[in-house]
Formats: structure tokens, sequence, C-alpha cells
């Protein structure tokens, strides 16, 4: 294996890894906020992604536009759940609401197959697939503008986290709900705020994978991978979900390389299970150690 | 409970005449339903909704108004599989214990196709035209292979690219699963008889999100020919990353199954120069009076509908259905239509070369080869077959 294709099949590792990391931020961002885990999350950004396409399909309009409208979807679609589903079960345990997400997950891809067929469809992007050569390596600026757009993305995330009221509102619920509302934040809000939130993050990475994996009503499927990175980087903790879904992204590419190809998607279980042998929270999470 | 007032009526008009045999599942006066589990989910939901609604029932639609066969309209019923060996083996039962079907007709996919076999035969049941080819359905009593079987294929691709293009060194990139691997085991084969091996073999599954891993494997082992037996998607992300790679000097070439503008489509420029075995004319532009017919039918019953190579596919199983059934006659029996069909010589069906059945069931040896031009696939050969 020459070091230039080496390069290649890691910066591809890391770009398909930047949208694990979306997807593990935004079932992070959930989970904090309202210790749910989402498993609709993959479902509502392939609906997302779907609303914008649709306009896309019908009105050629710049890509930009189209990922705004998805971004808009996806706030909506985010807020609806929330209102509508999630607060109502406000006093079940996590477990019941767990159930009521996968059950969710399921509605939305069934009605996605209805409403756009189960096919798949090509979608713009940003992006060409024509290499890049610097000197022997060529790199996709594809791969390149995910990874670019990601990580705008998580450093606009940390701003909104440490910058502004609204992310110190996020924060202090994920830390401790009684508290917070003791010092007079809405809880009900940070709890929508952080589905709405959620919803966006997850919409971008789709609008930004969707041109690499395809349109379809299958495309959810990736939020399993970034579950998987959530819980690698130690679920709960946000640098430790980017950690978790780029090591996750390369891991998946170079074990190939040296392993029979077929074993790749075995690989994260794998790293996810020696992983948590090592370290029981995760690489970046804390450990609640339990007295027995 | 038509069965039973067909039966009545029967014996009442016949009077003191001893009733015929027992009746036809699925045939009545007025009626024969046909039935087939298909994928209108999951990877291959695009080929299995255009074969089926779009294609054997535009053919039946116009059979029906044209006064159906002997009398009796043709009927369908279907059910989704999602490409899922269990889901096909539950919609079949289904479809013999509670629909009562007559026959099933063009089913989707190795995986599920091969899980129904055994109860199908023990049933006696015939299975038309599955959209499928593993030999497996080679040579048995109640089965009628569809497309081209996949060591026909196999054989095509090795002889001509070996014979005529004098290629050397081959790679196959296939999907890890019954396709994938009968493809695979048939390349071994033929190339073996050409005195060479496959360089390297990689493999993806279904739902993949990133083959570069792969292409730079094989890559590294600088074959003349790259064989992509995949579905559309995985397909076309193969193609994408021969670009991202600059990877100019490989022949890629796509098995049968996936050759067709679908997956030109989903490359986008990425596809142009890729080759293949194509086992169908080209639906909009090829002028044999079957396809323009095909084209025809589409405009009257179906005018939103693109034409392409699976929905052409349908259309070709329910012609093959009608001239078997034709010629069964009007005391139409599942017995009656597996002679009946072995029995088709050279029938002219204006889409592929004259077909003749006989006792192997294959109702397809053939296919062409294409080069994919400025967006479309060029043909390069006169049909090519593997006899």
């Amino acid at each position: 294996m020459t070091i230039a294709a080496l390069v290649h099949v890691v910066v591809s590792g890391l770009a398909t890894g930047s949208i694990y990391a979306l997807v593990a931020l935004s079932l992070v961002i959930v989970y904090n906020a309202t210790r749910t885990l989402n498993f609709a999350q993959g479902e509502m950004l392939m609906v997302s992604t779907f609303a914008g396409f649709t306009v896309y399909a019908h009105v050629k309009l710049p890509l930009v536009v189209v990922m705004l409208i998805a971004v808009a979807a996806a706030a909506l679609l985010g807020w609806v759940i929330e209102r509508v589903i999630i607060r109502h079960a406000i006093g079940a345990t996590h477990f019941d609401v767990l159930i009521i997400t996968l059950g969710l997950s399921l509605v939305l891809r069934s009605a996605a197959g209805l409403a756009w067929t189960h096919d798949e469809f090509p979608f713009p992007s940003f992006f060409g697939t024509r290499p890049i050569v610097l000197g022997p390596v060529r790199v996709a600026p594809v791969s390149l503008g995910i990874i670019g757009a990601s990580l705008a993305l998580m450093l606009g995330l940390w701003a909104l986290f440490t910058r502004t009221r609204l992310g110190r509102a996020m924060r202090a619920v994920a830390q401790n709900q009684r508290a917070a509302r003791l010092v007079g934040i809405s809880v009900e809000r940070v709890y929508a705020a952080s589905w709405i939130l959620a919803s966006v993050v997850g919409a971008i990475a789709g609008v930004l994978i969707a041109p690499v994996v395809f349109l379809s009503s299958q495309m959810g499927l990736v939020a399993i991978n970034g579950f998987i990175a959530a819980v690698l980087g130690g679920f709960g903790s946000m640098p430790g979900a980017v950690v978790g879904g780029m090591l996750l992204g390369v891991i998946e590419n170079l074990a190939p390389l040296y392993l029979p190809s077929s074993i790749k998607h075995s690989v994260p279980f794998l790293a996810l299970i020696a992983i948590l042998l090592i370290r029981p929270g995760g690489m970046l999470g804390r450990v609640a150690r339990r007295k027995v | 409970m038509r069965v039973l007032l067909a039966l009545v009526i029967a014996g009442l008009t016949t009077g003191a005449t001893p009733l015929p045999a027992r009746a036809q599942q699925g045939v009545t006066d007025a009626e024969i339903l046909l039935g087939g589990s298909n994928s209108f989910s999951g990877p291959l939901a695009f080929t299995g909704e255009q074969a089926t609604r779009f294609g054997v029932d535009l053919y039946f639609k116009a059979v029906n108004d044209g006064g159906g066969i002997h009398g009796r309209k043709v009927r369908t019923v279907y059910y989704d599989d999602g490409y899922k060996p269990q889901e096909a083996v539950a919609n079949t039962r289904k479809l013999l214990e509670q629909d009562g079907v007559f026959a099933i007709i063009a089913p989707q996919g190795t995986p599920p196709v091969v899980a129904t076999l055994e109860y199908l035969e023990e049933n006696r049941v015939p299975l038309l035209f599955p959209f499928q080819g593993s030999p497996i359905t080679r040579g048995r009593k109640w089965v009628f292979s569809g497309m081209t079987l996949y060591d026909r294929q196999s054989r095509m691709m090795i002889d001509y690219l070996v014979g005529a293009r004098k290629f050397g060194k081959f790679a196959t990139l296939y999907q890890d699963d019954e396709y994938g691997k009968s493809f695979l085991t048939a390349l071994e084969k033929d190339l073996g008889r050409h005195g060479l091996k496959l360089v390297a073999t990689e493999s993806v599954k279904r739902g993949v999100t990133d083959v570069s891993a792969q292409m730079a494997k094989l890559q590294a082992a600088r074959p003349d020919v790259l064989f992509l037996v995949l579905t559309p998607g995985p397909g076309a992300q193969a193609l994408r990353e021969r670009q991202k790679i600059g990877w100019s000097e490989v022949v890629m070439v796509s098995s049968g199954p996936l050759t067709d503008e679908r997956y030109l489509a989903l490359a986008g420029d990425a596809s142009e120069g890729v080759e293949g075995l194509s086992l169908w004319p080209d639906p909009l532009t090829s002028d044999r009076p079957g396809v323009k017919r095909y084209r025809d039918d589409l405009k009257t019953y179906l005018p939103k509908n693109e034409p392409n190579r699976y929905s052409l596919s349908g259309y070709f199983a329910a012609m093959l259905f009608t001239e078997g059934a034709t010629r069964a006659g009007r005391r139409l029996t599942r017995e009656g239509l597996v002679v009946a069909l072995e029995g088709i010589r050279g029938f002219e069906s204006g889409i592929l070369p004259p077909v003749t059945i006989g006792p192997d069931h294959e109702t397809q040896r053939q296919g062409f080869w294409v080069r994919v031009e400025r967006g479309r696939f060029k043909q390069l050969t006169d049909w090519l077959r593997a006899e």
C-alpha cells in the first residue's frame, strides 16, 4: 500500500467520521438535556434532507438555500416531535421514551417511503469528487469539504454552549435539572431547544453525506454508527462524541486495508467492546463507579 | 367463493355428466390470478416497483384490454419483502394459501427467491421468470429462469474480454451475499478455463458508507479490468471513488443486473467509460418492434413513467407468460402451463432474439456489450451468446 493511498483512505475515513461525529453530537445534545436516547435521530436527519431535496427537485435553487430549507424543516420537525410527543411522556421512564423514539424512527422511515419512495436519489454536492493533486497525494474536495464544514459547525456549537445564555442554560439543565429550575431556567424551553438544535445538526450532517451515500429512506441508518461514536467517546461528552466519530470513521476504513474487507462492519463493534473494557465510561467520559 | 360458484354453475349446466377434474387454483372462468413477493422497500425497491407495477402489470393491462387470455383477464397481487429472505417466504405462503394464486411471477433478488424454491416445488407451483441469475434455479421442473443466469453472463464477459479485447488481469468488487458470491464463483471458473485468476477480490456489504479501503486495495493489485457485482447505490459509490483517486487506467465492468441507466444517474459523470453486459436493448432508443410497443403501452397506460430496463424486463416476463398460457389452451392448469412453456421454440418477442425454452427452462441466454458514452450506454457488439 502506498503512502498516497493510505492518506486518501484516512482522509476519506475522517470525512465519514465527521458525519458520525455530528450525529453523535445531536444524540448527546438531546441526551444531556433530557436524559433521553433519541433513536429517531437518523430518520429525522433523513426526512429533513428529503425536505430540502424536494424543493431542489422542483425549483433548482442554489444548494445553500436547499440546506437552509433542510435546516428549517429539521427545526420544525424537532420542535413538533418534542412538543407533541416527547413532552407528554415527560413523566414516563427513560425506557418508555426510548421505545417511543424507536417507534417514531420506524414510522418516519415508512412515511418517507410513501412520500418519496424507497428509491435512491443522487443529491447535489457543494464539493466535487475530482481529486486535487498535492505532490504524490491526491485528496477529494468532497472529503475535505465535509471535514471542514463539520469542524466549522462543531466550533459553532462550542461557542453556543460556552458563550450564550441558552447554551449555559442547556448545560445547567444537563448538570442538575432541579437546581437549574431553582435559578429560574425554564427546563421546558431547554428541552424544546435541545430537540430543535439536535435536529438541525442532524440535518446539516444529512445534507453533507447525502451526495456520498445517496439520498434514500435507508440513510437514517448512519445513526447507528453515530450512536457507537458517542459511546466510544463517552456518552454525554461533546468532545468525546467528536473524537469518537473521527476515530470510528478512520478505524472503519483502515481495518479492511489490513484485514479481509468483509470484516469492516464488525470493526466498529469490536472497537467499542475493546474501549469499554479498558475505559468503561468511554474515552472522554466520566466513570460512574458503583460501590458493590 | 368464485371458484365454488363456477363449479356449481358448471355442475348445473353439464347436467348428468360428471364434474370436471378439480378446478385449478387461481384460475376461474373470468380470471387468472398471479402473484409475487418483491422489493418495494429496501435496496432494490426501484427495480421491484418497476418490474412489477410498471412492467408485468403494464403488459397485462394491454392484454386485458384486448380480451384477455382465452377470455380470462389477468390479475396480479404483490407483497413487499424488502430483499429479506424470511419475508419472501412468508409472502409466498400468503400468496398461495390466502390469495390462492395460480403461479408466482417475476419475484426479485437471489436470496429471497432461493428461500422460496423448496416451498414452491413441494406445492408444485410454477415459479416464473424470477429477476435473479443464480444458476441454482436451473433444471428444476417448476422453475423457469428469468434473466440470463450468472454463469452464462460470466462466460460471455470473460470470453469477450479475454478473447476479443485481450485483457489479462481481472479483479472483482462484489456484494457480500448470494448474488455476489455466485457471480464470483462463476468468474473464477471461467478465468480458470483461460488459465487466469482473479488478481484481487474485495467485498462490500449492503448499506456501505465508504468503499475507499476496498478500492485502494484493488488498485494496488493493478488489474486491467475491475468487475462490479453490486446493486446501484454501492456500484455508483465505487465509480465515484474511482474518480476521487484518479484511477483512470482500469476498465470498470458492471454485471448484468447492474447495467442500467439508473446506476449511471446516481454516479453522474463518474460513469463515463464504464462498460458492461447489457441483458436488454435500450428501452428509450431501441427500434425493435417489441420495445416500441412497450413504449407505446407506457404512453397509453402509465404516461408518467420513464422507460427503463427493469420495467421492460417485467413487461417481457408477462409477455412470455401470456404466450405460455395461450398455448396451454382454455383448460389452464399448472402442469399444462409448464408443458406449454417447454414447447416454446423461436418465439418472436420483438424485444430479445427469438426465444426457445426447452427442457432446461432457461428463457434467456444472451446479452451484448455496452460502454457509457456521454451518460448513455452505447452498444459495442451484437448479441453475445453462451451455449
